[in-house]
């Protein structure tokens, strides 16, 4: 007989994401029994506690056809377009990064060619002046994408701002109309089989057991289950140097901007998301370089209101987050900043891939380890694009000085190499960021290659000059007619009221 | 900013390609300078192409019915196996996909399922519109439009290479690319820097460039010869390392697929151009002589023969570097993979593209140079494994040549993918990369990797809601495919060669 099918999942954690995963298995693959035991989320348990989501939460929500927008809309409380980045670069003008195409081709090569050699010959409008989202953005304007291939506003996605309080009650109540089951109860331990090393069941805290074939853990960094199996880490302090967060909630504004902010600071950076719900601050710094107290201060400063107590980073991520019949997600698997908010991102992206490869019992080692290399090559792009904020920064403080001169990983160092000679990309398989992403970074940061692409010299620099023009001018006539994000909102409360 | 020398040695399909690519898209930075020598052979293989070829074709401006006709090419829409897993066996290698290619679940998923169940369930093949195609000698154009069937596959061309080389020359002179004629018998390079400084012709002529494209063939004249870049042997994974080739009349029907039919010690291809059939015995001479090689060929062709058989010898690898100093190799002289996928005229491709996008400035970075042979690398890697796979899976035992190649040790990479397909059924994906899921599919499944399970995702819907959606898709790709022309007739009507060439 050949190894049996997989039969009885246990998800451990019940936040956002262990309720996203328990409807993700249940929708997917409604012959599997899914058991959630409720542990609360604790507090640097980022992918459950971000709220600023990337474009990839509307096909996630998509594939667990949560087409319902109601139910939807009632969980979400803005959308966003992007993020500015502000101060990152003494001298240097702020920078949009939008989910959209910057430019539009000209001749056989691509639009940033034609840009870097305007800005080489000295006269080049920033980047993002070329790109309909972070214009939109910039000005607090929304709608949805357009249908017509041919507008330009029909290129740009947009990512979530999710309630705090209403998006995980969605999910668990979606989840448990799929079928999935919640044991209420708390951990004391885990069992593993004398055998093999598998986990063998969950001791609960009233002295039963919750036994499954798969362990799913959503239970944030301290990974109480999978961390039963092994504490390996791979450490990514010298790429990302901060070490701490702080969180702070202030009262809602009355026009939210679909821009979330990104401003760097002596010693690290802080947001300020705004929503319908509220409006978000964080404070992310590296304890050695601004004490605790220090950042606490800041924070109020700018959010008006008291921030949490100073929560600890780790950032890095598993080699494995699979091991034998254990896999991580979030947290458990991944500490990183929430920087350009990738938290439920990867975690989104973890679930996609255990229904897709949903093994057997036995969760054969090859299957894991094709789950664990994909997996692995986009976390580490994912850390290469936020290490890229950090190395092309240039701000004179101590910290800034350090982030500049750390050796980057090597794939970044790779991108930034090849990039640098003629604004070449190279490709990496799993990479969650689009070449406009990369390089509205880039060049937002003023890292500009060496020599323009050989490949526009079919185009002469006064025709590419009269082209970046038009597409400027045409975005900017475009967006003006555009609502606001409120007015856009009030207007999508009242059809949904009708 | 001065234009670039940049010398071609050879003309062959790589040395044209390469002079027409590079005269067309970088303009005023080159003057190109093509060497050859009319008393050189060339090669000519590749004369099936896969679908990527089209790309290239397009970019250089070239109108598809015209090049099609004066090289008398035909269509192609995959390739046939014959006789691979074990003697006796037929399967094509779509350039398309398996059912209509956009659901969330591979469709191969569900026909596993089903058989699994031990519900009876047509051969995969029929719910290829390509291998359809293919096998009723027909021929369409594929629909742009990607919610229609006949949007699921792709197609190529088989054509006369002799005739490609001097069409893209055409092409290449009409950008300015300038030929001389000539052998070159002295490589000078620059004492200091290594790099190369010139090619002395036999008139003793010096051609001096700043940038030296290796066409020359299998004899590398400037990569391997001069600059000693050391060779990767792959023979002990591919140790076919001779061919015989003999062109024949027509016999039979033009049809729209490439056949590649496993012989006792390698592999028999069978080519339809318009006007002749190209045929040709790969083996390994380890097993098998040359005279029964040659023996075997023409035992086995279908037409009268045209030319008496041809050898050739090659060494299955690649250079360490196909881009050294000044140098760039592309085509034979940086690597050569048996045609057994036609990935020849690709692997030209390949290079010349990525040349392209790296083109330097009068100094050469390392960063480009670097990144052009990790690029390389990582083409001639991935066909490598999926060439061994053809190989190894296979329960044949008939002779020594088979025996060795079922049971010799495989690379690591080509195991993994092999286990992990053998368990589910799933192909290791990757973005980019010449072989997409589908010709892993029809190559596993047609040679009897056969998943002893399937994704779990495909046991969501009922098996009779299945089986009612695949017979509607038989049913819709059989329809499809028997309104279209047959082959022969379109190739007639499209591009017909001219008659007195």
């Amino acid at each position: 007989m050949g190894p049996q099918a997989m039969r009885d999942v246990v998800v451990a954690g019940g936040g956002l994401l262990g309720w996203s995963a328990a409807a993700a298995l249940k929708r997917k693959l409604p012959m599997l029994r899914v058991t959630l035991l409720p542990l609360p989320p604790p507090p640097d348990a980022l992918a459950d506690r971000i709220s600023s989501t990337l474009p990839s939460i509307i096909e996630f929500h998509r594939d667990l056809g949560l087409d319902d927008r109601d139910a939807v809309l009632g969980a979400v409380s803005s959308f966003r377009l992007g993020t500015l980045f502000d101060g990152w670069c003494d001298g240097r003008p702020s920078y949009a990064h939008a989910y959209d195409r910057y430019g539009e081709p000209l001749g056989t090569s691509s639009f940033h060619a034609h840009w870097i050699r305007q800005a080489m010959l000295g006269s080049a409008p920033s980047f993002d002046r070329y790109s309909p989202a972070a214009v939109m953005a910039r000005t607090g304007k929304f709608l949805l994408p357009e249908a017509d291939p041919a507008s330009p506003l029909a290129h740009f996605e947009f990512g979530l701002g999710l309630d705090p309080i209403r998006y995980p009650q969605m999910m668990r109540a979606y989840a448990l109309h799929l079928g999935a089951i919640e044991r209420p109860g708390g951990l004391a331990g885990v069992r593993l089989r004398a055998e093999d090393g598998f986990v063998a069941a969950l001791a609960l805290d009233d002295g039963s057991e919750l036994a499954g074939d798969l362990f799913v853990d959503c239970t944030g960094p301290r990974a109480l289950v999978r961390g039963a199996l092994d504490q390996r880490f791979d450490d990514w302090s010298s790429a990302l140097p901060c070490d701490h967060i702080l969180f702070a909630d202030a009262a809602p504004a009355p026009e939210p901007s679909p821009l979330d902010h990104a401003i760097a600071h002596s010693a690290g950076w802080r947001w300020v998301a705004q929503s319908r719900a509220r409006t978000s601050h964080g404070l992310v710094y590296a304890a050695a370089e601004l004490d605790h107290a220090a950042a606490a201060h800041m924070l109020r400063d700018f959010a008006g209101s008291d921030p949490t107590a100073p929560i600890a980073l780790r950032q890095g991520r598993r080699p494995q987050p699979w091991l034998r019949n254990c896999v991580a997600l979030g947290d458990a698997a991944t500490v990183i900043e929430p920087l350009e908010w990738t938290n439920l991102h990867l975690a989104h992206s973890a679930i996609d891939r255990l229904v897709t490869m949903m093994p057997d019992r036995d969760c054969a080692p090859v299957e894991l380890w094709d789950f664990n290399r994909q997996c692995a090559d986009e976390t580490d792009r994912v850390r290469d694009f936020l290490a890229l904020h950090y190395v092309a920064s240039r701000r004179d403080e101590p910290f800034w000085q350090r982030a500049r001169a750390a050796v980057p990983p090597a794939s970044l160092a790779h991108t930034l190499a090849l990039f640098g000679e003629r604004g070449r990309l190279p490709f990496y398989e799993e990479e969650t960021f689009t070449r406009d992403s990369w390089l509205a970074v880039l060049l937002g940061q003023g890292v500009i290659p060496r020599r323009a692409d050989p490949l526009i010299d079919s185009v002469p620099p006064a025709q590419s000059a009269q082209a970046l023009t038009m597409m400027r001018e045409r975005i900017e006539k475009l967006v003006a007619m555009l609502p606001t994000q409120s007015a856009f909102l009030a207007n999508l409360m009242r059809q949904a009221a009708r | 900013m001065a234009a670039r020398r940049v010398v071609i040695v050879g003309g062959g399909t790589a040395g044209w390609m390469t002079a027409a690519a590079l005269a067309r898209l970088l303009p005023g930075r080159c003057a190109i300078h093509l060497i050859e020598s009319e008393a050189i052979g060339i090669v000519g293989v590749g004369e099936a192409t896969l679908p990527q070829i089209r790309a290239f074709n397009e970019r250089l401006g070239i109108d598809e019915a015209d090049f099609m006709a004066r090289t008398r090419a035909t269509f192609k829409l995959g390739i046939e196996f014959n006789d691979w897993g074990a003697i006796g066996d037929s399967y094509i290698h779509p350039f398309g996909t398996f059912g209509p290619g956009t659901g969330e679940i591979d469709f191969h998923q569900f026909w596993l399922r089903l058989s699994q169940q031990g519900i009876a369930v047509p051969p995969l093949e029929r719910f290829s519109m390509a291998c359809t195609i293919a096998r009723m000698n027909r021929f369409a154009l594929p629909s742009r439009d990607q919610r229609q069937l006949t949007s699921s596959f792709g197609y190529a061309y088989q054509f006369d290479a002799t005739l490609f080389g001097p069409y893209l020359r055409g092409v290449a002179e009409a950008m300015g690319a300038r030929r001389t004629e000539g052998r070159i018998v002295a490589v000078h390079r620059d004492g200091e820097s290594g790099d190369i400084a010139s090619v002395q012709l036999e008139s003793g002529e010096r051609i001096e460039g700043d940038l030296f494209v290796d066409c020359s063939g299998f004899v590398s004249l400037l990569l391997g010869k001069a600059l000693e870049e050391p060779f990767q042997d792959w023979s002990k994974w591919l140790p076919a390392d001779r061919a015989v080739a003999m062109p024949c009349r027509t016999e039979g029907a033009v049809t729209p697929y490439t056949s590649a039919i496993a012989m006792s010690a390698g592999w028999r291809w069978r080519i339809p151009l318009q006007h002749r059939t190209g045929n040709g015995y790969v083996y390994s001479s380890a097993f098998l002589s040359d005279e029964d090689a040659a023996a075997a060929l023409t035992d086995a062709v279908e037409g009268e023969p045209i030319a008496a058989p041809r050898m050739l010898r090659f060494l299955a690898g690649r250079r360490e570097r196909s881009w050294v100093h000044n140098c760039v190799g592309v085509g034979l002289a940086s690597g050569f993979l048996e045609p057994l996928e036609s990935t020849s005229i690709y692997l030209i491709q390949a290079a010349i593209t990525a040349l392209i996008e790296l083109f330097p400035e009068r100094d050469i970075s390392p960063i480009d140079r670097n990144e052009f042979n990790r690029l390389v690398d990582l083409e001639y890697d991935r066909i490598r494994d999926f060439l061994i796979l053809h190989y190894h899976a296979t329960t044949r035992t008939d002779s020594d040549f088979w025996n060795y190649v079922r049971t010799m040790p495989i690379p690591d990479s080509l195991a993994e993918k092999m286990e992990l397909f053998r368990r589910r059924g799933r192909v290791v994906k990757y973005r980019e990369g010449v072989f997409l899921d589908a010709s892993w599919i029809a190559v596993y499944l047609g040679q009897g990797i056969i998943p002893v399970g399937h994704d779990l995702r495909a046991d969501a819907p009922s098996p009779e809601s299945l089986v009612a959606g695949m017979r509607k898709l038989i049913s819709d790709v059989g329809a499809l495919a028997a309104s279209m022309e047959d082959h022969a007739a379109y190739l007639r009507r499209y591009c017909p060669m001219a008659e007195a060439a």
